[in-house]
């Protein structure tokens, strides 16, 4: 019994390990080749960059222009940005609807579900002629616009639901206490939402930092391109040059990795609980 | 129905032992209830005697078999879990005959078994009803049912009555005791509360710390408790305790200096630590002088019963019943007294003089 | 609180996100649907076109193939993402929720892994691996004996869109595992102990108890699927381009969409055909999720514990 027990215990690990590594694999690969030189990349592909084949020629042609630094800080001001309007606003929306009891609170409600399940894009053609029409092609300012709208029912739902957890007696002890509603929400129920704004941020920042479509219709130039656009027009133009292609992914999948090891708990939880709606 | 043997039993998650040496005998037939405070190891160890739990030394039988190495359903146990554990998706009849499905039971076996097991627990009339449309009360006699269509040698129950109101507790509690007398099972009972234990059991088994402190029927653990943690445990509201130093052949003095007669055994000398025991039922408060002196605090009636709440002049709390009123208001100090045949006498380490 | 202040308050609360949504969110999806009943004319005036421009997409050849073409193609991905990256999912899921199994969280984070990159990265990154000139993929086979497998996949007709499905897959299947996984351990563990106790083994314990408590997740990881498949553009257009080469076998509704809007070197952009696109679209993930909502969340009430 023991003997069966141990077999199907050590199976069960093989199989996981073999996935593992095939999920694993294809990135490693990438980020090993990216330091070899172009020899080394053709002849042992599998082997780890040794002294003999390090060479970061590929490093050099993707940083020699300095665009690179800049589509970094356009993905993380529109990330940020796009974090801290969708927490502040989800979160006074969905304190208003948890708290006060108006009439078309439900509506209301409804109206800004429907928006987690449609997906933004479709409305592009009118999103592109609307921000033309403002003058904000090629802005940040349009792709957090954007972002923010997509993710404000999600952020509300969330949101509104950690809230109706907050004991009801801390706000009717602070309405007593004298303090305005404004007040309220912002001294009492905000630091108490912490870890939920958290789930929301981690939840909300992965595909905002990945996504390509809005990025390639809103702001496809004048130096306001993310890094996910930035690497894949440099990828299409230096397609060829294997050094650059390899240094170029590597350079744009380090940090999600670093980032997404520490806080990799957090991006899990906010995973789950915005799917169970 | 079989017996139950259990042999030097040890079992540790890691560095920490939580079961230690258990030797433990239940007959055939017979009620025994493993009862403790939390983490003293009584789940551990049905659920060892389960299976559901693997053990690091010792053996365990049931019947003439070793079952160590037996999974649980090879071992014809039963059990029924504290938060019933029926499956959601099933109706009841479905839920009770899930098992035998299994078993490779053909259906018309599995449907009088049913029917049988649902006329006893009157659970007819719920066939076809889902646990979510259940009360409290009726899960749990689903989930007894379902235990008892297996026909297991031994019931092995896991605090069973912990999720049910008070009044619907004392109602189940009678209803296994009949079933019990019905089916003249094997049952081990798991339990924290002393009750249950006290009313169920044909043998009770106190734990403490992965140790079995003392067996017995409820009755012997409750007249001659084997040391002072049984003592403690057994009996509501908890036995009065005295610490005491002997000062003479027969005598013992409290912390205050006050001097008590006692009949001491040879084994005891001058100087030595022992506890004195006494149990409220047993303690009667009087207004002139007793053996002991305390400070009335607090008086709760509950009726005709009472309760006095006093502190000793040696700083003890004690609890002495009251039948009518109270000899004294609160801040008196009144006297205690007990008859020498209720006294309980405990040694510096805990066990029983 | 007076009725003024209240309804001042309210307003403060409500109205930033009420107004950004509806104005980014809401109101382009309603004016892309308008925009579908109308036509384009060079250089003139829209006029209004009713349903026109949907017979025309659905009859007229010039647009109905390349549109039922994108659709089937579409379908296609859906299909291979609900056979494959699902179950696998699940499979994980189940490994994953063995009870006292070491490394688990290891586990999770490590595979979960693909998921957070960008489909961008994703794309190349595979696209390099498959490339004959790199040979990595072709070792792998060789090594599996299963070298005469080997070929072009991105570049043939007949293997491309069952490869960007597969590499798909590969990218997202770190989903349907969390959020079935999550749903695993919401099993409380003494009905596991009660199946055991019952006699049921690990599959038979997974069969007939775990996985009717799960149906709920896995509906809705099958509707989260639909929505994402019928809404992707980034991968083919990272891998083959807008033209959703080789010769319009991988375009799919989202490629088919960005390039009738905004044209190509062979053809104008066209702004009316383009909302048409988009509220085709609109309707069949509409379709997909009232689907799910009528009859998986009806059934969702069976299994409250």
């Amino acid at each position: 019994m023991n003997v069966k027990r141990a077999i199907s215990k050590t199976s069960v690990h093989v199989v996981l390990v073999a996935y593992t590594c095939l999920a694993l694999f294809p990135i490693l690969l990438v980020i090993f080749n990216s330091f070899k030189a172009k020899r080394a990349i053709f002849l042992s592909p599998l082997t780890p960059p040794l002294p003999t084949t390090f060479d970061l020629i590929g490093y050099n042609r993707v940083f020699s222009d300095g665009a690179i630094g800049t589509y970094y800080m356009n993905s993380i001001i529109v990330t940020l940005g796009t974090i801290f309007f969708t927490l502040l606003f989800g979160g006074m929306a969905g304190w208003a609807l948890s708290e006060y009891k108006f009439r078309f609170n439900k509506v209301l409600g409804l109206y800004l579900a429907i928006g987690i399940m449609v997906p933004i894009r479709l409305g592009s053609v009118a999103i592109i002629s609307m921000i033309a029409g403002l003058n904000l092609i090629n802005t940040l300012t349009a792709l957090i616009c954007v972002y923010v709208a997509q993710n404000l029912p999600l952020a509300v739902f969330i949101l509104s639901e950690f809230m109706t957890q907050i004991p009801k007696d801390l706000r009717e002890a602070a309405r007593c206490d004298g303090l305005s509603e404004y007040n309220i929400f912002f001294y009492i129920v905000l630091p108490l939402l912490r870890p939920a704004m958290a789930t929301v941020a981690v939840f909300t920042m992965i595909p905002v930092w990945n996504d390509l479509w809005f990025p390639l219709i809103l702001a496809p130039s004048g130096g306001k391109q993310t890094i996910t656009l930035g690497v894949q027009q440099f990828l299409g133009q230096y397609v060829t040059d294997w050094n650059a292609v390899l240094a170029a992914l590597s350079t744009a999948i380090v940090p999600v990795l670093i980032f997404y090891i520490l806080f990799s708990r957090q991006l899990i939880r906010g995973l789950t609980s915005g799917a169970v709606k | 129905m079989a017996q139950v043997s259990i042999s030097a039993l040890k079992k540790s998650y890691g560095p920490v032992d939580v079961l230690k040496d258990i030797n433990l005998d239940v007959d055939n037939g017979s009620f025994v209830v493993l009862v403790g405070p939390s983490g003293c190891g009584k789940s551990t160890l049905l659920r060892s005697i389960a299976g559901l739990e693997p053990v690091n030394s010792g053996a365990i039988k049931i019947g003439d078999k070793v079952v160590n190495d037996l999974a649980p359903a090879q071992r014809e146990i039963a059990m029924v879990f504290q938060s019933y554990a029926l499956y959601p998706h099933m109706n009841v009849e479905k839920n009770m005959g899930f098992g035998l499905r299994f078993a490779k039971t053909p259906k018309e076996e599995i449907k009088a078994r049913v029917t049988e097991a649902a006329r006893i627990l009157q659970l007819e009339p719920l066939l076809k009803r889902r646990p979510r449309e259940l009360s409290g009360g009726q899960r749990q006699r689903v989930a007894i049912g379902r235990a008892i269509v297996r026909k297991p040698q031994v019931f092995l129950f896991d605090e069973p009555l912990s999720n049910l109101d008070a009044a619907l507790r004392v109602n189940t509690r009678v209803e296994i005791a009949k079933l019990h007398k019905l089916l003249k099972a094997t049952i081990v009972y798991v339990t924290h509360d002393q009750v249950e234990a006290m009313t169920l059991a044909d043998k009770i088994v106190v734990m403490n710390q992965g140790r079995i402190e003392q067996v017995g029927k409820p009755l012997d653990l409750y007249y001659k408790p084997a040391n002072l943690f049984v003592a403690r445990f057994i009996g509501s509201p908890a036995m009065n305790i005295v610490p005491l130093t002997v000062s003479g052949k027969d005598t013992a003095k409290t912390k205050s200096g006050a001097e008590i007669e006692l009949s001491l055994p040879a084994s005891v000398s001058k100087g030595d630590q022992i506890t004195l025991g006494v149990r409220p039922e047993h303690m009667t408060v009087t207004k002139g002088k007793g053996i002991l002196t305390a400070k009335l605090d607090v008086v709760e009636r509950l009726g005709e019963l009472g309760y006095a709440h006093l502190e000793s002049e040696s700083g003890e709390r004690l609890i002495a019943e009251l039948r009518g009123e109270a000899p004294g208001q609160t801040g008196d100090t009144l006297g205690l007294n007990f008859a020498a045949k209720d006294i309980h006498l405990f040694a510096a380490d805990g066990t029983r003089l | 609180m007076s009725r003024g202040r209240y309804w001042r308050v309210l307003a403060f609360f409500l109205l930033p996100a009420v107004v950004i949504y509806s104005a980014f969110s809401v109101y382009p999806l309603l004016a892309t649907i308008f925009d579908s009943l109308y036509l384009r004319h060079q250089g003139a005036p829209e006029t209004f076109n009713g349903l026109g421009n949907f017979y025309t997409l659905l009859g007229d050849t010039t647009w109905s193939k390349p549109f039922w073409n994108a659709f089937l193609n579409n379908c296609l991905f859906f299909v291979i993402h609900m056979c494959v990256q699902n179950p696998i999912g699940l499979a994980l899921a189940a490994l994953l929720s063995l009870p006292q199994l070491r490394l688990r969280n290891t586990y999770r984070t490590l595979i979960f892994m693909p998921t957070m990159l960008s489909v961008v990265i994703i794309g190349f990154v595979w696209q390099l691996i498959l490339s004959p000139l790199w040979g990595i993929w072709k070792l792998f086979l060789q090594t599996l004996h299963l070298g005469f497998l080997f070929g072009p996949y991105l570049g043939q007709e007949h293997t491309a869109l069952l490869t960007i499905s597969l590499i798909s897959v590969w990218q997202f299947v770190g989903i349907p595992m969390i959020l079935i996984y999550t749903a695993l351990l919401a099993i409380p563990d003494e009905l596991v102990d009660a199946a055991t106790v019952d006699g049921l083994n690990q599959w038979q314990t997974f069969f007939h108890v775990k996985l009717p408590l799960i149906w709920p997740t896995i509906g809705l990881v099958s509707v989260l699927t639909f929505v994402n498949n019928f809404n992707a553009f980034d991968l083919i257009y990272v891998t083959e381009g807008a033209l959703a080469g080789p010769n319009y076998s991988t375009d799919i509704m989202g490629t088919l969409f960005y390039r009738t809007f905004f044209g190509n070197q062979l053809q104008l952009g066209d702004k009316t055909m383009g909302s048409t696109i988009a509220t085709m679209m609109f309707i069949f993930i509409l379709i997909g999720v009232m689907i799910y909502l009528f009859l998986i969340q009806r059934r969702m009430q069976r299994y409250s514990f």
